[in-house]
């Protein structure tokens, strides 16, 4: 294994623009237990959480001319590109057929074992934080960070104004920062 | 305003979790640039965020971690079109680009029209000779039979999970039971491994044989399906098969 301190922020993210493959395997073996576990926490089949992890490296190495170091730091543009890609995976039309059709291997091979496997995941990292919300804070959380809708469409959806979405969103990730350490 | 009371609103966790609308992203930033106290706090909250997901860590296999560095040293930088001759200012004058133009235009064509061709003269010999190794460019004649024949049933062979990009065809001849495959994209397999073809027969798995998966661009014969196989998969297997599949190095899936 590399030694993870190998860069300073500013040095990887100039390896990363330069296409330096050295730095994109240094940020995949960095961060990849906590990409990772994001994109797991949205998508629980294993498969498909990979193939995510895997298209997220590409579209790092493909984008990131459009990161600014002025605008954030590097973990933040991430973190949110990974979960983006994940709510879109979870969006195309490949993967909500394999939900409503189980794809031969699933129906050749028994899966239990690797669904209850899914279900430990869940219970890691910040879901399990926005699990412990009040329901009214979870619901509106879960929706946004892990569902990826809009304010708007979370407000029609629940059936509550727009300004009352906002502040339950508001409240809800102050709690968890309370929580969340 | 009061910037303080803005800071602690929560707005800069839905900001920095990427849960803002675009107003809210465009105001803050407004402010940002106004109040180095709200910059601050806005990279206080990114590390200590930063932080907190860093402690959940969730590994992928080391199988998965193998494929994505492979990937990664794999990847080529995009080409840059700024350094390319075609953005070069041209200090021509009009008359001789246009004749400047004329005349690649010309070789340009000439050596077209020769290569085009030569290519279709080796594509009609190709032709003629059936079942001969080829280049990849034209499928032999024993092939091209087989992609004709009305009583052969094609089966798409889709990637499964990891392998979503593989990609093969097959034709069965449910008569004859033979079956080609066509490899459209599938890792080479490597000499301790081979790919080995299990076709559903009564919802259990019927071991095929092992695909010969080097002869890429034409078929690979194989013989000996059951008439009353259902789906086929192919599974990655130790060298010479197993007398059973390996449900993770499940590579391809497709049903009749």
């Amino acid at each position: 294994m590399q030694n993870q301190n190998l860069y300073t922020e500013e040095g990887l993210v100039e390896a990363l623009k330069n296409h330096q493959n050295e730095a994109y395997r240094h940020l995949y073996l960095h961060y990849r237990g906590s990409l990772y576990n994001i994109i797991t926490q949205i998508i629980p089949d294993t498969e498909t959480a990979n193939d995510v992890l895997q298209e997220v490296l590409v579209t790092i190495w493909q984008n990131i001319d459009k990161y600014d170091a002025q605008k954030g730091r590097l973990y933040t543009w991430l973190l949110n590109l990974t979960r983006n890609a994940a709510i879109n995976k979870t969006r195309s039309k490949n993967y909500k057929n394999s939900l409503k059709n189980e794809d031969i291997s699933n129906y050749v091979f028994n899966t239990d074992e690797k669904r209850a496997y899914s279900q430990n995941i869940n219970q890691i990292g910040l879901r399990k934080e926005v699990s412990r919300l009040k329901e009214e804070l979870k619901i509106v959380l879960e929706l946004s960070y892990f569902n990826g809708f809009t304010q708007e469409e979370i407000a029609k959806a629940l059936n509550i104004p727009l300004g009352t979405v906002k502040t339950r969103l508001r409240n809800a990730v102050i709690e968890l920062r309370k929580n969340f350490v | 305003m009061d910037i303080s009371n803005y800071i602690s609103s929560g707005i800069i966790e839905l900001y920095v979790m990427g849960l803002c609308s675009e107003d809210e992203i465009k105001e803050l930033e407004l402010l940002r640039q106004q109040y180095p106290e709200l910059h601050t706090a806005i990279l206080d909250y990114e590390k200590e965020l930063e932080q907190q997901m860093q402690k959940n860590n969730t590994m992928p296999s080391a199988v998965t971690d193998k494929r994505i560095i492979d990937t990664i040293d794999n990847l080529k930088p995009p080409v840059d079109n700024n350094t390319t001759a075609l953005h070069q200012p041209v200090r021509f004058s009009w008359y001789k680009s246009v004749a400047a133009a004329a005349v690649v235009l010309l070789a340009v064509s000439s050596f077209f029209n020769y290569t085009l061709y030569k290519k279709t003269k080796k594509q009609e010999e190709a032709l003629k000779t059936s079942g001969s190794t080829q280049n990849g460019i034209t499928l032999p004649l024993a092939d091209y039979n087989i992609l004709k024949d009305p009583s052969i049933t094609p089966v798409a062979m889709y990637g499964v999970g990891s392998h979503a990009i593989c990609r093969c065809t097959m034709f069965w001849d449910k008569k004859t039971g033979k079956l080609y495959i066509m490899i459209h994209h599938l890792p080479q397999s490597s000499a301790s491994k081979d790919y080995q073809l299990w076709a559903m027969v009564n919802n259990e798995l019927v071991n095929i044989g092992i695909i010969n998966d080097a002869i890429r661009g034409r078929f690979i014969e194989m013989g000996n399906v059951p008439p009353g196989a259902t789906a086929f998969t192919v599974t990655l297997e130790k060298a010479g098969g197993n007398t059973a599949p390996t449900k993770e190095e499940t590579y391809l899936t497709g049903r009749i």
